[in-house]
């Protein structure tokens, strides 16, 4: 057993599950949308990022990219949220949370295929 | 380069597509330093893993903390802080900018809390900045950017280049002579100094140099091998494998560039014709043949080396080395060798003695052990210090200078901080091995006419360089301002055409002041290349035709007057017949109708008047 993979494997799982556990609900209603597990989310998500660092295979480098896509989204989705608390004179709107929890769709559909990648390598590493 | 990343990084900022393309064409070795290149950029971004993970937890850790901490407002409700408040207050205290308690005055609770993370978050970016700022010193991480540079800046030469291999004593010479001329150059050198060196010294162009080993095909197609704008290769290096090492690889992978190496054992020349056809340059090969042409013919030799020098050199004397009577030539190492076959091809005895004393070092019959002033050097006429070591040929020509002070004296000098010795000496023939490849490897790049000039002089004997050193001296001094070539083609010298094809161009009558013609243009033609026939230092009466090539030698001054005088059509007619014509369109139709019936009387061109 490798602790490097156990690391990686329990960073990139943890960020598709966050991802997923605030996605789920009613799409327009913050009360199934919790801000907590949006920054739990973003901060395991950039801690993946990092991990994959200074991978020179292909599929490491589609690794890096596929979590670069979930930041990219996961970021924009917490600046919106961040403008609807702050900014926006009516708060928190349904047409806002609708707008947060699609962009963090977005970055899950990322995220899983980061999961897809992770179990690809561990079949093809156990057969080669 | 499987990564798709750098990829996408390199089509949108490298502009390398058709580089790409000629590189797979010509050869994949550049990929192999390419990619030694950019692992090192991997491992820095591995290497910054662990910084960067621990700030982002100690970030998310403080930022959380600081959003679930009740706080309260002015009235004291109770308040709690949200995430983008508690992210930057965050952020400025962990860069110790400090803005203060916002948006509301923290409770104890909060101010608790804030003092831990202050403390985790100054540990954190420490570490971050520390670990980015050491592998910013790591002299791994340094050579691959030093690398990526240079193969840039080579990539980016438009125009033809020469590519140095060995920056030595030898290579700093070259590269002044060619950078005087205007010619662009790329050095590869195994030492770190050497390419520093470069750095600092003032040089026209800009010099790409990269410290790496040039027995590597990597490096050598990175300092532009394939480059389409390479015109030669130069292997300079101290160490003859390294030079083979070059002389191979641009023998297989650009058989058509010219090459020239620097080797000193006959083995290693054979082994090097063995790939393509180089040029080999071997100092003591040279400074043998030079020495048999001093003693044959002292002028040619006087020019010969003269016009090797390059630009801004002196007039060197001219020695005079003794025909009749015993050598000694000290020293049988290789100078020793090819002194004492070519002396001896000369019909001149000589005396070999080995200064170490070391009676196991005798290779030929003959040969004796000793000081100068025992094995005759009283009644010898000339004297060679040709060892390796400077201190000995010093120490052999003070001593040979008080058994005979009527000695011919040459030394070796093998260091360049030892010059002023020597020079203080006053020996009457120095080596200087790099010298002599410097000059010599100047001479055949700076133009094909010069090398031509130089190899076909010897032949033409003593009196005639001694005629044409005198002609040098009298109209431009004695020192070589300028060497250039004039091709008399309708691009370069479009006012000539006309009087061109009259079929009576003299030489003469083109080689004065735009100025005032009864004055003599300072500047000397050495060579008039027509066709494949080279006429060397054709007098005044030669009539040029079109497409002849002329070198010249003279002042910087001559040569742009003589540039007006190939351009403009009113300088010509002024210099050639004496004529002064108007030089604007409008004036010319003006004064046409008087000149017409005067043209028609000289049909030849006038002599010129003293």
């Amino acid at each position: 057993m490798n602790l490097e993979k156990v690391v990686f494997g329990f960073f990139v799982l943890l960020a598709a599950t966050l991802n997923f556990g605030f996605f789920i609900g009613d799409i327009d209603d913050p009360a199934h949308h919790n801000r907590y597990e949006l920054f739990a989310a973003v901060v395991v998500n950039l801690i993946a990022t990092v991990l994959k660092f200074g991978d020179r295979t292909q599929i490491g480098a589609v690794h890096l990219s596929t979590s670069l896509v979930a930041d990219l989204q996961l970021i924009g989705a917490a600046l919106m949220y961040g403008y609807a608390e702050y900014v926006s004179t009516v708060g928190m709107t349904p047409g806002w949370t609708a707008s947060i929890v699609s962009l963090s769709g977005g970055a899950l559909l990322a995220n899983i295929v980061s999961v897809v990648l992770l179990v690809i390598e561990t079949v093809s590493f156990h057969r080669g | 380069m499987g990564n798709p990343l750098l990829t996408f990084w390199h089509d949108a900022f490298g502009r390398e597509d058709d580089e790409r393309r000629a590189r797979r064409v010509a050869l994949r070795a550049a990929a192999a330093s390419a990619a030694q290149a950019s692992e090192t950029v991997f491992l820095v971004m591995r290497r910054m893993r662990a910084p960067l993970i621990v700030l982002i937890g100690i970030f998310a850790v403080s930022v959380l903390g600081l959003t679930l901490i009740p706080g309260e407002d002015p009235e004291g409700r109770p308040w709690q802080m949200g995430f983008f408040d508690a992210f930057y207050v965050m952020s400025y205290t962990a860069t110790t900018i400090g803005f203060g308690e916002i948006p509301y005055p923290f409770t104890y609770n909060q101010r608790m809390w804030v003092t831990i993370s202050i403390y985790l978050t100054v540990i954190g970016w420490a570490y971050a900045i520390g670990s980015l700022l050491a592998l910013l010193q790591d002299r791994a991480f340094r050579s691959a950017l030093a690398l990526q540079h240079f193969t840039r800046k080579v990539a980016r030469l438009r125009e033809p280049f020469v590519l140095v291999a060995g920056y030595g004593r030898a290579g700093e010479l070259l590269g002044a002579g060619l950078d005087a001329l205007g010619r662009r150059f790329v050095v590869l050198d195994l030492d770190d100094e050497r390419i520093d060196a470069l750095e600092v010294g003032s040089f026209h162009a800009d010099v790409p140099g990269l410290a790496a080993d040039a027995r590597d095909p990597g490096h050598l197609a990175v300092a532009g091998l394939n480059h389409p704008c390479c015109e030669a290769v130069v292997a300079l290096a101290a160490d003859e494998e390294a030079n083979l090492a070059v002389v191979m690889a641009a023998g297989l992978l650009r058989p058509d560039l010219p090459v020239i190496a620097r080797a000193t054992s006959r083995g290693m020349v054979e082994r090097m014709r063995a790939f393509g056809s180089p040029s080999v340059v071997d100092p003591f090969d040279r400074f043998g043949d030079h020495l048999r042409l001093a003693l044959r013919a002292p002028a040619s030799y006087q020019l010969l080396t003269w016009l090797e020098s390059g630009p801004g050199a002196d007039l060197p004397s001219r020695a005079t080395p003794p025909r009749d009577g015993r050598w000694v030539v000290c020293g049988y190492g290789r100078l020793g060798r090819e002194l004492t076959a070519d002396l001896g091809a000369e019909g001149i005895p000589v005396t070999i003695v080995e200064p170490s004393g070391d009676a196991g070092v005798q290779p030929v019959d003959g040969a004796v052990a000793g000081a100068p002033a025992e094995v005759g050097a009283e009644d010898a006429v000339g004297f060679v210090a040709g060892t390796d070591n400077d201190t000995t040929n010093l120490s052999l020509v003070a001593a040979a200078r008080r058994a005979n002070p009527s000695l011919f004296v040459a030394a070796r000098q093998n260091r360049p901080e030892n010059a002023p010795l020597f020079a203080a000496m006053e020996v009457d023939a120095l080596l200087v091995p790099t010298e002599v490849i410097a000059h010599e490897v100047y001479a055949q790049l700076s133009t094909p006419l010069l090398w031509r000039f130089l190899r076909e002089l010897p032949g033409r004997g003593d009196a005639w360089a001694a005629a044409l050193v005198d002609r040098l001296t009298g109209l431009c001094g004695r020192q070589l301002q300028a060497l250039w070539k004039v091709r008399l083609t309708a691009v370069e010298a479009p006012a000539l055409t006309g009087w061109l094809a009259s079929g009576a161009a003299r030489l003469g009558d083109l080689l004065r002041n735009p100025e005032d013609r009864a004055e003599p243009l300072h500047a000397v033609v050495l060579v008039v290349l027509r066709g494949d026939e080279a006429l060397l230092a054709p007098d005044d009466d030669l009539v040029l035709r079109p497409g002849d090539e002329l070198l010249l030698a003279g002042w910087s001054a001559a040569r742009r007057a003589l540039d007006t005088t190939l351009v403009v059509d009113a300088v010509r007619e002024y210099v050639v017949t004496g004529r002064r014509v108007p030089s604007s369109w409008i004036w010319r139709r003006l004064s046409r109708p008087a000149a017409a019936p005067e043209e028609t009387v000289p049909t030849a061109p006038t002599p010129s008047r003293r």
